[in-house]
C-alpha cells in the first residue's frame, strides 16, 4: 500500500468544508435544514426540499445500503493504476440521501444492489480523510 | 421510488407546431479520423453539404443554431462567421447530446413564429483528434476542460466519466429486471452490422456477440464494445416551412412533434437511472404529434453506451419498462426487424456526434433513397432520441414523410 501514488485530495468549497472537516474527525455529517428538518446531499447553501436557508450540519447513522455500483476496470488516472478492479458504488443513507463512494473489504463480484453497509474512514494523510463503506456486520 | 415532477399538470405541446416546418436539407462531415481539421470546420463542411443537398446558398439562412465544443465562447458566430451570412436568429445550446435536437425544436419555432425563415442546426466534434493525434493528446486523454472537471465527490473515488455514470444505471437495471451483458451485446452487435453496410462508417469490421463478451471490461458492467466511439465528426439539417419546402430540391421530411424533459434533480436522484427523461420527452413528442410509439417505422436512439438504448425503448413505449431486454434479443432492432434501430450504425459503431447523425439517418430513411439493403422498407415515421446534459436530459424528435 504504501507504495501506491495517493489518491487525489477532495478540493473543498465553500459549501463542503464543513462535512470534510466532520470527515477529517471521523464522523459523516450532512446539511440538515432547520425548517423542514431534511438530509441532503451533496452540501449547497439552501435546503434543496425546502429552500430555507437555515442548516447545520448533524452527523448522521453511517448505515445505508448500496443503490448501484460499478467496476472500475480501467485506469483513467494513474494514482488509481495499483487499485484496479476497484469498486465504485452509490449508497442511499437510512437518513434519505444517496452519495458516491468506494465500497471496501469485500470482492467487486460480491458486491450487490440493496446490500446493508456502513461507513469507515481512509486516511488520505494528516489532513484528508474520506468516508468509504463496508458491508455491515463485517469487520 | 417516484420520480417528481415540479408541476403534475399535463401540459400540452401545441399542436399547431405540427407539420409547419421541414428539414430540407442534410449533411455529414468526413466521420471517423480526420486528423488536422478543427471540430469548426467539420460542421461547416457538414452545412456547406447540407445546403448542396437543399440546393441552397449560405445567403438563404438566417438562423444558425449549434452546440460548440465545452471550451467555445458563443460558438453559433464563429460558424455564421465561416459561412458568410449575418443571422436573424442564432445561439448556441449547452446541453450536451440533446442540444442537437433542441436545435431543431428552437427552430420550429423561430420560423413558425417569423423570427427567421431557413435555420441551420449542426453539431461539430474533433474527439478523436483530440485523444488520439499526438502522443501529448493520448497521454492526455481528456476532451473537457478542467473548469467542467469535478473537485470532490468523485475523484478522491475514482470516480471518473460518462462511462461510470451510465454504468450505474445498467447495474441496477440489470438487479431489477435481471437484464443481461448478452442483451447489450446483441444492441452492440446489431448496430455493427448496420454499420458494415454504410460506407462511411468508422467501424468497417464484423462483431460477433462472442467478440463483444471476449473484449477488455471498462467499467464493469460495461466492456470495451459497450462504449461508443471516439470520433471526428459533424452533421447538419436545414430546416424551414414546410410551405417553402414544397417547392425544393429533396423530397420534404416534415417535423411532427418534438419534446424535452429533464431530470435536473440528477442522475442519481430518484428513480432516474433506470426510468429516464426519455419518458416525459417522448411523451410530449407524441402528444405533439398525435402519434404513439406503434407508429413509428424506425428509431434512431441516443447510443453514448448499449444500456442506454435499452432503456430508452422501454421508456419510448416500444416495450414496457424491464422487457427491454427480451425486446432486443428478438432481433427488434435489426433491419427487417420489428422496429430498426440506429440503421447507419450509431454512436457505437458509425460515428459519435452527440447525437447528430441520428437526426441525419431519421432523414435519409424517409427519402427512401438508400439502397435496399439500407432502406428501412416503407418508412414513414422516425423517432430520434437526444441524451446528454450529466445524463439527465432528453430530447424527442418525430418526423414524417411529406404524402
Amino acid at each position: 500500500m504504501s507504495d501506491m501514488i495517493p489518491r487525489p485530495k477532495p478540493r473543498p468549497g465553500p459549501e463542503s468544508l464543513p462535512y470534510w472537516q466532520a470527515a477529517r474527525e471521523h464522523r459523516l455529517a450532512l446539511p440538515k435544514c432547520d425548517r423542514c428538518e431534511k438530509f441532503w446531499f451533496p452540501p449547497s447553501a439552501s435546503c434543496p426540499h425546502c429552500l430555507s436557508a437555515k442548516f447545520t450540519f448533524c452527523d448522521v447513522s453511517g448505515r445505508g445500503k448500496v443503490f448501484s455500483h460499478v467496476t472500475f476496470n480501467r485506469v483513467y488516472r494513474a494514482s488509481f493504476s495499483e487499485r484496479v478492479p476497484y469498486v465504485v458504488a452509490l449508497i442511499e443513507l437510512e437518513e434519505g440521501p444517496r452519495l458516491l463512494t468506494n465500497i471496501v473489504g469485500i470482492s467487486p463480484e460480491e458486491v450487490r444492489c440493496d446490500m446493508p453497509v456502513e461507513v469507515v474512514f481512509e486516511d488520505i494523510d494528516a489532513e484528508a480523510s474520506i468516508p468509504q463503506f463496508r458491508p455491515r456486520g463485517s469487520c | 421510488m417516484m420520480s417528481i415532477i415540479t408541476d403534475t399538470t399535463q401540459i400540452e405541446p401545441s399542436r399547431e407546431l405540427r407539420d409547419t416546418c421541414a428539414i430540407v436539407g442534410t449533411a455529414t462531415s468526413r466521420l471517423g479520423k480526420v486528423p488536422g481539421v478543427s471540430s469548426l470546420d467539420l460542421l461547416v463542411e457538414a452545412i456547406r453539404n447540407a445546403l448542396d443537398d437543399a440546393g441552397l446558398q449560405a445567403s438563404d439562412v438566417d438562423g444558425v443554431l449549434c452546440r460548440g465544443p465545452d471550451e467555445s465562447y458563443s460558438h453559433h458566430q464563429l460558424v455564421a462567421e465561416r459561412l458568410g451570412i449575418n443571422a436573424r436568429f442564432s445561439t448556441t445550446l449547452t446541453n450536451g447530446g440533446a442540444s442537437q435536437i433542441m436545435s431543431v425544436a428552437l427552430a420550429v419555432m423561430a420560423i413558425r413564429f417569423g423570427l427567421a425563415k431557413t435555420i441551420v442546426c449542426g453539431f461539430g466534434r474533433d474527439t478523436w483528434s483530440r485523444t488520439h493525434a499526438s502522443e501529448e493528446a493520448r497521454v492526455k486523454n481528456e476532451t473537457r476542460p478542467e473548469a467542467m472537471r469535478a473537485r470532490e465527490f468523485g475523484p478522491e473515488y475514482g470516480y471518473f466519466g460518462a462511462t461510470a455514470a451510465h454504468a450505474f444505471g445498467a447495474t441496477r437495471h440489470m438487479h431489477l429486471y435481471g437484464t443481461t451483458r448478452d442483451q447489450f451485446g446483441e444492441i452492440a452487435v446489431a448496430f455493427r452490422e448496420h454499420a458494415l453496410r454504410n460506407p462511411d462508417a468508422q467501424m468497417k469490421k464484423t462483431l460477433s456477440i462472442e467478440d463483444y463478451h471476449a473484449a477488455r471490461m471498462i467499467v464493469s458492467p460495461f466492456g470495451m464494445f459497450d462504449c461508443s466511439l471516439r470520433s471526428d465528426a459533424a452533421g447538419a439539417v436545414i430546416v424551414t416551412s414546410a410551405a417553402r419546402a414544397r417547392d425544393m430540391k429533396q423530397p420534404a421530411v416534415l417535423i411532427k412533434g418534438f419534446g424535452t424533459h429533464n431530470n435536473t434533480r440528477g442522475w442519481f436522484a430518484d428513480d432516474n437511472m433506470v426510468v429516464t427523461a426519455a419518458k416525459l420527452s417522448g411523451e410530449a413528442a407524441y402528444r405533439m404529434a398525435g402519434l404513439g410509439p406503434r407508429d413509428v417505422d424506425t428509431a434512431q436512439i441516443y447510443d453514448c453506451f448499449t444500456y442506454m438504448v435499452l432503456t430508452q425503448l422501454e421508456d419510448y413505449g416500444f416495450c414496457k419498462k424491464g422487457e427491454g431486454g427480451a425486446f432486443v434479443s428478438s432481433g427488434a432492432l435489426r433491419l427487417g426487424g420489428a422496429l430498426p434501430c440506429n440503421t447507419s450504425g450509431g454512436q457505437l459503431s458509425e460515428a459519435h456526434c452527440e447525437g447528430m447523425l441520428q437526426i441525419v439517418e431519421g432523414v435519409r430513411q424517409l427519402r427512401h433513397t438508400y439502397p435496399v439493403e439500407r432502406q428501412v422498407k416503407d418508412a414513414e415515421i422516425a423517432l430520434i432520441s437526444g441524451h446528454g446534459g450529466n445524463q439527465v436530459c432528453h430530447s424527442t424528435l418525430i418526423l414524417g414523410r411529406a404524402s
